[in-house]
Formats: C-alpha cells, sequence, structure tokens
C-alpha cells in the first residue's frame, strides 16, 4: 500500500513535527527529537530540566516520549498549527509566557522549601509539591495558578505518553486510525 | 481562489454547518454565490485521526474575551477553516420539542420561537432526507412527530448496554441515539466503522459535516469559496436600509469588498454579533441592526453533566461514536425537578467513544491522579471505563452577551468579549441531572462512580429570532427586522436553547430560510 500521510502519520503517533538542525528543518517525533538531542527554540536548558523532571512525576515515562520538545515545538509554532491543549483552556496566545513562568515557581517553590531546584528533589520531596500544586498555590508562588498549571503539564504529559498509537496500544486498545484509504485520500 | 469582481448574488460569511447548508440550497436555486471563510482551506485528507491533531479545527482567530462565572468556551466549541464547528461535531442530531418553541406561552420564561414545532416538522424531515440519520424513531417515545429515520440504528456495543441496564433498573428508557452518521451506504457516503474519531474530523464521509454533504452541492453549482478571508464589517448603502457587502482582509491583512444582493451572517453566535457590532454606522450607531438592543444578548450554552464509572465487565470505551450509542430523554419536560427550584430540558447522551487522551478523554475525568496511580488508572480504564453526558438547557438572560472589546485584532477590528453565567434554575437542574446520572450508574452496577465538571456544550443566541422588532434582532427567517437584505444563520437565532443538540434545528432552519429567500428573491433585493 502506497505510504500516504495519514499512514504515515498513524504509524509514528503524534506524527512528524518539523524541528531545526544547523538551519535546516528534519521531520522527528518529539520522541526521536529528544533521543538526538535536537536543540530547544524557545526554552532554556533549565527549563528543560524542570519541565521532564516535572512530567517525570506527573506521568512517568513523558520525557522519553518527548514531553520538553513537543511543547518547545508547538510555541513556535503558528496559531493555526498549535496543536496544545491549552489552547483551549481560556488562555489566549502566546503561551510561552505561562509554561516558562510555570517553571520557574515550580523551581522556586522547591528552593523556598527545600533549598534546591525541583529536579533535585527527593522523589517523595517532588510527588508532595505536585500534590501541593495540584489543589492550591503553594506561598510565594508567582506563576499561572499553580492547579492550572498543574493541570496543563499532566495534559501534555498524557498527549505524549497516550495520544499516540504506540501509547493507545500499549493500553491494550487498537488505534483504529481509518478505513482502508478511498482515491480521494490523495493517494 | 479568486473572487468575482462583479456583484454576487449572495455572500455567505462562514462555512460551518449553517453557512454551508445556505450557500448549497442559494446556489441549487441558481444564485451566484461567494463563501468568505477566515479560517484556513481544509479537505479531507487533512482530518488526522488523532485528538492532538484534531486541535486544528478549534478556533484560531481572533481571540475571545470570555468572562462570567461559566465561559461559553468559544475555542473548544468553536471551529476554523472549511467546515467550522461542524468539523468536529458530533453528528447527534434530535429534534426539538414542541414546548420547546413555547416557553414563554407554557412557562413564562424566556421567549417564545417565532415559530411552532409544525412549521419546522416539515423541514426536519427533508433535511433528515439529505443528510441522513440513523435511528429508530419508535423506540424514541419522547421523539416529535416526523418521518421515520432513513437508516438503520448505531449498533450497540458494551459500554451502551452495561449503561442500559441501569437506566432500566431505575424504570427509566433508552433508544438509540439519533446520529448523522452513516449505518449503510447514503448518497455515495461510506459507512461508519464506528472507531471513536469523529471529532478528529470524519475523513471517509460517514459523518454529515459539510465536507460530505452541503459543500460539494454548493461547489457543483458555481458556489466560490474563499478561505483565509476575514470579514471585518457588513456594508450598507447609505440610507443604511439595506446591506450592500461586505469588507474582508486576506490572510496577508489585505483589505477587499465584495458586494452582494444579499449578505448570510453565518460565522456561529459569537463572531456574527461581533461583526455587525464592528459594523455600526452613522445610520445604525449602535450596530447593525440592533434598534431592540438586543444585539449580542441572550447568549446560552449547554451546561453538560458529566458522569463517569468503571465496571468490571469490559465496556470497549474505544468502539462507537463521540456523540454515544443511546438516548435517554425521560426528564424532557420543564418542570421535572421542580421540586428542588430546577426548571428546563435534559437528555442524556449515552456511551460515548471516548480516547485516552484530550479534554474529553480517559485521564481528563481523573485529573486528581498523576504518577503511577495515574498509569494504575489508565491501563484499568482504558478496559472498563464508561461516561455519558447530559445536555441540559440553559435559560436565556440578557446579561449574558456579547459586546465588543477594547482591544483589537491585527486587522483593527475590535475582540468579542463573551459574558456568561449560567442561570440559576438551570444550574439547578444541572445538579439534579448529575444526582440522576449518577444513581443509573450504581444501579448499572458500577464499582466507581464520579462526575465531571460542569462542561459548556455548544453556543446559541446573540441575534435571536422572535415577532416582535423591538425585542429580537431576526424574523423566523433568520432576516434582520431592520435589514431584510441581512439574514443570520446558526444557533445565534435561538431564542431558547432546548435541551437538545442545535446542530439538526440548525440545518432545519437554513433549509426553510433558503427557500423563503428564494421564493421571495425579488421583493427583497434592492
Amino acid at each position: 500500500m502506497p505510504q500516504t500521510r495519514r499512514v504515515f502519520l498513524r504509524n509514528t503517533g503524534i506524527g512528524m513535527l518539523g524541528f531545526y538542525v544547523g538551519g535546516c528543518e528534519v521531520q522527528l517525533t518529539p520522541r526521536e527529537a529528544r533521543q538526538q538531542d535536537i536543540p530547544f527554540r524557545k526554552l532554556q536548558a533549565d527549563q528543560v530540566r524542570t519541565l521532564e523532571a516535572f512530567g517525570e512525576v506527573l506521568l512517568p515515562g513523558s520525557s522519553d516520549a518527548g514531553l520538553a520538545h513537543f511543547i518547545d515545538h508547538q510555541l513556535n509554532a503558528t496559531a493555526a498549527d498549535q496543536l496544545l491543549m491549552i489552547k483551549y483552556l481560556g488562555v489566549n496566545p502566546p503561551f510561552t509566557p505561562f509554561y516558562t513562568l510555570g517553571l520557574a515557581a515550580l523551581d522556586d517553590s522547591a528552593k523556598n522549601v527545600h533549598g534546591v531546584q525541583f529536579f533535585e528533589l527527593s522523589p517523595d520531596q517532588k510527588t508532595e509539591l505536585t500534590r501541593q500544586i495540584a489543589k492550591a498555590n503553594p506561598d510565594g508562588w508567582a506563576g499561572p495558578p499553580a492547579p492550572f498549571f498543574y493541570f496543563v503539564l499532566r495534559n501534555d504529559a498524557v498527549d505524549v505518553v497516550y495520544g499516540t498509537k504506540q501509547g493507545v496500544e500499549s493500553l491494550g486498545v487498537p488505534y483504529m486510525a481509518h478505513i482502508e484509504p478511498p482515491s480521494r485520500w490523495g493517494e | 481562489m479568486t473572487l468575482p469582481s462583479d456583484k454576487v448574488d449572495a455572500i455567505v460569511v462562514g462555512s460551518g454547518a449553517a453557512g454551508s447548508a445556505m450557500a448549497a440550497k442559494l446556489a441549487v436555486g441558481g444564485k451566484k454565490v461567494v463563501i468568505l471563510e477566515a479560517g484556513p482551506d481544509r479537505g479531507n485528507s487533512d482530518l488526522i485521526s488523532s485528538g492532538i491533531w484534531a486541535r486544528r479545527l478549534k478556533w484560531n482567530g481572533a481571540p475571545v474575551e470570555e468572562t462570567g462565572d461559566n465561559p461559553v468556551g468559544h475555542v473548544f466549541n468553536a471551529g476554523y477553516g472549511v467546515g467550522g464547528s461542524a468539523m468536529h461535531h458530533y453528528a447527534v442530531w434530535p429534534r426539538m420539542h414542541t414546548e420547546d418553541f413555547e416557553m414563554r406561552s407554557l412557562h413564562d420564561r424566556g421567549q417564545d420561537w417565532p415559530i411552532s414545532y409544525t412549521d419546522l416538522q416539515p423541514w426536519y424531515d427533508q433535511v433528515q432526507r439529505e443528510s441522513g440519520i440513523a435511528g429508530d424513531a419508535e423506540q424514541e417515545i419522547w421523539r416529535p412527530p416526523g418521518e421515520p429515520y432513513p437508516m438503520s440504528p448505531v449498533p450497540l456495543f458494551p459500554q451502551g448496554a452495561i449503561i442500559a441496564r441501569g437506566f432500566e433498573k431505575q424504570g427509566m428508557t433508552t433508544a438509540p441515539l439519533p446520529l448523522a452518521i452513516t449505518t449503510s451506504k447514503y448518497n455515495g457516503r461510506a459507512v461508519c466503522i464506528w472507531d471513536g474519531w469523529c471529532d478528529a474530523g470524519c475523513p471517509i464521509g460517514a459523518l454529515a459535516n459539510p465536507l460530505s454533504t452541503d459543500l460539494p452541492i454548493a461547489l457543483a453549482h458555481g458556489t466560490v469559496l474563499r478561505a483565509d478571508a476575514t470579514v471585518s464589517r457588513i456594508l450598507t448603502n447609505e440610507t443604511g436600509e439595506y446591506a450592500s457587502g461586505v469588507e474582508f482582509f486576506d490572510a496577508t491583512g489585505a483589505a477587499g469588498l465584495l458586494m452582494a444582493d444579499l449578505v448570510v451572517l453565518a460565522a456561529f453566535s459569537v463572531q456574527n454579533p461581533r461583526i455587525m457590532l464592528a459594523s455600526a454606522t452613522d445610520k445604525h450607531p449602535a450596530g447593525l441592526a440592533n434598534s431592540s438592543g438586543t444585539l449580542g444578548q441572550f447568549i446560552m450554552s449547554h451546561p453538560g453533566a458529566l458522569i463517569y464509572g468503571l465496571f468490571d465487565e469490559k465496556t470497549d470505551c474505544h468502539m462507537g461514536a463521540f456523540g454515544g450509542q443511546l438516548v435517554n430523554q425521560d426528564g424532557y419536560a420543564k418542570e421535572a425537578h421542580a421540586n428542588v427550584g430546577a426548571f428546563g430540558s435534559y437528555q442524556w447522551m449515552i456511551a460515548q467513544a471516548v480516547k485516552p487522551n484530550d479534554l474529553l478523554g480517559i485521564a481528563t475525568t481523573r485529573p486528581d491522579l498523576f504518577g503511577k496511580d495515574l498509569q494504575a488508572f489508565m491501563t484499568e480504564a482504558a478496559q472498563r471505563f464508561a461516561g455519558m453526558t447530559a445536555v441540559v438547557e440553559d435559560l436565556p438572560s440578557a446579561e449574558n452577551a456579547v459586546t465588543l472589546s477594547d482591544q483589537t485584532d491585527r486587522f483593527g477590528i475590535p475582540l468579542a468579549r463573551v459574558s456568561h453565567t449560567t442561570h440559576a434554575s438551570s444550574k439547578s437542574l444541572w445538579q439534579a441531572v448529575l444526582a440522576e446520572g449518577q444513581a443509573i450508574f450504581k444501579a448499572a452496577g458500577a464499582r466507581e462512580v464520579w462526575t465531571g465538571p460542569q462542561a459548556a456544550m455548544h453556543i446559541m443566541g446573540g441575534t435571536i429570532m422572535g415577532d416582535d422588532p423591538a425585542t429580537s434582532v431576526c424574523n423566523d427567517y433568520g432576516q434582520t427586522h431592520d435589514i431584510s437584505n441581512l439574514v443570520i444563520a446558526g444557533a445565534g437565532l435561538f431564542p431558547t436553547s432546548a435541551g437538545v443538540n442545535p446542530t439538526f434545528t440548525i440545518h432545519a432552519l437554513a433549509a426553510r430560510s433558503s427557500a423563503y429567500l428564494l421564493q421571495h428573491w425579488n421583493s427583497m433585493i434592492h
């Protein structure tokens, strides 16, 4: 069967996204982008570190699935190509401040309580702080509302882990992307 | 696509369910039609089966400022691009009930519609034949009069059968959900395989969205469809008595004018009043067709009641349609829950197909879980989850309105600000319905039952129709009272929201309106 666009995307889960390497765009999945250590364009290294650490608490496996690359890619996307769930949660673009301010607040909260950044916390400390922000703003929290930040990041993690063909099938559920394509699908 | 340089018969603003239906009917009637769509062009090959990619179908235009206690969820409910919000709609097409049209007369609530169910029934029947609905009219004991459905009902999967058990034990009735989805080949459209990807857009044409129904007809009859064309203003003649065309911007920001005998605004319930308010002139200082002062008012959004459960049996919850498998309207009587201060109608949509992620996905039903608890939940719920949703009537209130913001979009058009707070009687009904739903799930044998937050489903009102020009914007054909060749199409016309999904009624109104316009064309055109 010819490799149609739909079949191709079905086989790659979220699908290929355009990442920039040496000024050239290459098509990779977020997971592949992470494996190949593709440079980030919006997020700084410390933000990526916090994001991946937080993602692992929210849903183990999300950092390997390319959570940081997925978000970074989407923060560079045009409005028409936006795929982040935050777009329909009452936040108007641009979305970068939401993520960067939230990650900074997460690190500040870790420092306030334990004197270290979030990624340096013990597993129990990470879990406890996550439990706190899921319910209310910790003292001194300066980012977007903490429970909302938790909700959005948790859903981003779910997207990259369970929103793909591989993720759906890992739950024992067939992905069933489509009926075998008729000619009008552009073969 | 290149636009005609000459005046056309009709401009249709928006290519969603209402706009595409109006365009198709007018074009078949011999009129030269241009559709201006603010969003991008789109074809079936763009409808990727993914809860992530499907987000491209949601509103991506100018930001909408939302206020009030219960925002309408504009980005989630509205669409963007060819096909509009109908591209991600679930094709649940029940009819409104007879009493929905007489709220003021019967209950001293809201406003009466300027038409009765009897007026609309033949148009429901016509649209049903054209678009195809699968269902069982006899089993729908609540259904008002009408022709039987042209297709056999949606198959029942384990999730539906399990929940139906709960309804039966509570002495309640279920029937196949009326869906505008093919259960057999229909007008050349393929048959649904019940893979649950409805809201990602149906690329095989099984679901009656504009790409599979009205747009091909419109285009085959000469309609010009121009995407990436954002209409900023409706133009009027010097005296302000009639509409003469529209001003629009293309994707590069270049402005254009297009003149027409008839302008149909079908840009959904928020953007329609926004454009009309932004089109104010010295002859219409409060916005076009706003002599009543009601333009933008009576915005409604169904408060959705979400019930979830885990069962010991496997539910196959990934199978079926996104809208559900079964329907129950036992509680449709407006005063069925008057004892708790509730008023209004509701229906249950039972056993929606569900995916792991996205706003309506399995993971989002338990936002409190994370880490290993979330993993364990997902593993179990993927096999044993079930859910149902009630569409609850939202009573109209003049305070729930679209107004213009002091902020503007990239074309200099003021943004829309939408305020919405659910009416207290509707809120009471939502709470009563939640309690009923939990009892049904427990009766069905769920070992865990929980509920979701109040969901904002559909957006209606803002340009309501009525007999009295002092209290409404449009007449029963969608013509604005003030400017006869400016016509509104879509759910913005609804004076009340009823307790059912709006799309079937949108189509029936469009069919009725377009037939009237074609019949009275010469007397309407200036």
